[in-house]
């Protein structure tokens, strides 16, 4: 209404009423006004936000200064709202049961100019500064949402694990590359190839949208973090960066439950025309982890001799075969059913390595 | 019956506006008559309760405008409807207050006569 604010003035007698809002004016404030306090209340209510400071007489009809003062108060948008107590000198008692109830202030009639002056410009500023709070926890909260969905599409993107790694107080340590062993499982399809050479690129999307629903569900039930998909290639690693005791256990248990589950869909898949096999590469090492990339576009991942013998068992792998490092294959011995397949050349790695496929689960 | 000094402050104090005092002035006689009536009915009906607002109200504008006589007689009035017992004293209180009213109206009448002619 005005520059300097806006004043309510709620007072039964007239010739009060008016002067104090020619003095309220002379002052520089927007004045509203009010007879008593049911209708004190009512403009407040119908005014959000938009009175500064309310002068509250304490002898009213109707609702009276103490009952209008409770009202505000038990009032969340009111509350905030500076009250000066408007009594007679004679009144000091119920000035003392005004302020309790959380009034501001309060000037005694007949009021002397200057005291008006002081107590608006000290009311006005408190008001202020309720304001400028007001609007920095509004901001703030507006900001506080956008993190939280900001997280939440992270979560979308990213593993799980890496979203809560990269929102975490300790996230910028780990993402900065630690050293640490890990299990690594790579998985991919046989005969994929072939089959997106002959199929239209909606039915390549529709196979691996099942195949990846499959694979994901999987990850997150053996609490896995998935480093990357790379079209029928995934490659998840265990122990990091939540550490896992029982890791090489809990990769091995994906891949058979991968395996299983891939056995339905291999079955939808050869009714509609699609011959799609499943291989896995298991092996335990030590690699370094952290954010691996360039600036805008950064990776959490994992580079070692662990990463790249999984990929070579994997792609060694037949169909159905779920194939484990040496070390792998000792660290959990007790828990499979296993089958030695041999030395086998792997690409890259000057001598032969002694792999064993996971048969069952004891 | 009428401190003439508070009537030139207000003015004063209000912007040298001797329109607003003026209408303050008629907002007072005209508000009086109603207080003075709430006082008499509530003495009559010997309801204590009633008598402290009207009385309350009768008070501060009186003060407000310089009638100080006024002021204190209904000042009395509330603080015995405060006490909760009205006794003669009380009915002979209110009929101060409506003698004193009839001076007080007449100096404002004066008082708005002379700032009428001063224009």
């Amino acid at each position: 209404m005005s520059d300097r604010g806006t004043a309510l003035v709620v007072d039964d007698s007239s010739v009060n009423r008016l002067l104090l809002v020619r003095r309220l004016e002379t002052l520089g404030l927007g004045v509203l006004q009010a007879e008593n306090g049911v209708e004190g209340l009512s403009v407040l209510s119908a005014n959000p936000g938009v009175i500064d400071v309310v002068l509250l007489d304490v002898v009213m009809p109707e609702l009276d200064g103490y009952q209008t003062l409770a009202a505000m108060k038990a009032d969340d948008a009111m509350r905030h709202i500076p009250v000066l107590v408007v009594s007679s000198v004679e009144e000091l008692d119920s000035v003392v049961r005004c302020i309790e109830l959380g009034a501001t202030d309060y000037l005694t009639k007949p009021i002397n100019p200057s005291i008006l002056a002081a107590r608006i410009d000290a009311s006005l500023a408190a008001k202020r500064l309720h304001d400028l709070e007001q609007e920095s926890f509004e901001r703030q909260t507006a900001l506080n949402r956008t993190i939280q969905r900001q997280k939440e599409e992270l979560s979308r993107f990213l593993s799980p694990q890496v979203a809560a790694l990269v929102s975490s107080p300790e996230g910028e340590q780990l993402l900065a590359g630690h050293r640490r062993e890990i299990t690594v499982a790579f998985c991919d399809l046989r005969g994929f190839t072939h089959f997106a050479e002959q199929s239209d690129p909606e039915e390549i999307f529709g196979v691996l949208a099942e195949y990846h629903r499959m694979m994901g569900e999987a990850i997150i039930e053996h609490g896995g973090t998935l480093e990357h998909f790379a079209g029928d290639g995934v490659m998840i690693f265990f122990n990091d960066p939540v550490p896992q005791d029982d890791h090489v256990e809990r990769a091995v248990r994906m891949a058979v439950a991968m395996r299983t589950r891939f056995t339905e869909l291999a079955n939808v898949w050869h009714h509609r025309g699609y011959e799609l096999g499943f291989g896995v590469g298991i092996a335990v090492g030590y690699a370094t982890l952290g954010r691996i990339g360039y600036d805008g576009r950064h990776d959490y991942g994992a580079i070692g001799n662990v990463t790249i013998l999984a990929s070579r068992l994997s792609s060694q792998a037949q169909a159905g075969q779920i194939l484990l490092s040496p070390r792998a294959q000792m660290m959990i011995e007790g828990i499979i059913e296993a089958e030695d397949v041999g030395e086998l050349t792997l690409k890259g790695l000057t001598r032969p390595v002694q792999a064993t496929n996971v048969v069952a689960l004891r | 019956m009428l401190d003439q000094s508070v009537l030139r402050e207000l003015e004063e104090s209000t912007g040298d506006d001797p329109a607003f005092v003026r209408d303050l002035i008629e907002t007072y006689l005209a508000d009086v008559p109603l207080q003075l009536k709430g006082i008499e009915g509530a003495i009559a009906a010997d309801d204590s309760d009633a008598l402290i607002r009207p009385a309350h109200t009768l008070k501060s504008s009186s003060a407000t405008l310089g009638a100080m006589r006024l002021a204190d007689i209904s000042r009395t009035l509330e603080m015995t409807g405060r006490s909760g017992t009205l006794d003669a004293t009380t009915r002979e209180n209110a009929n101060v207050a409506r003698a004193e009213w009839s001076n007080v109206r007449d100096a404002l009448n004066n008082w708005l006569g002379a700032t009428q002619t001063d224009e």
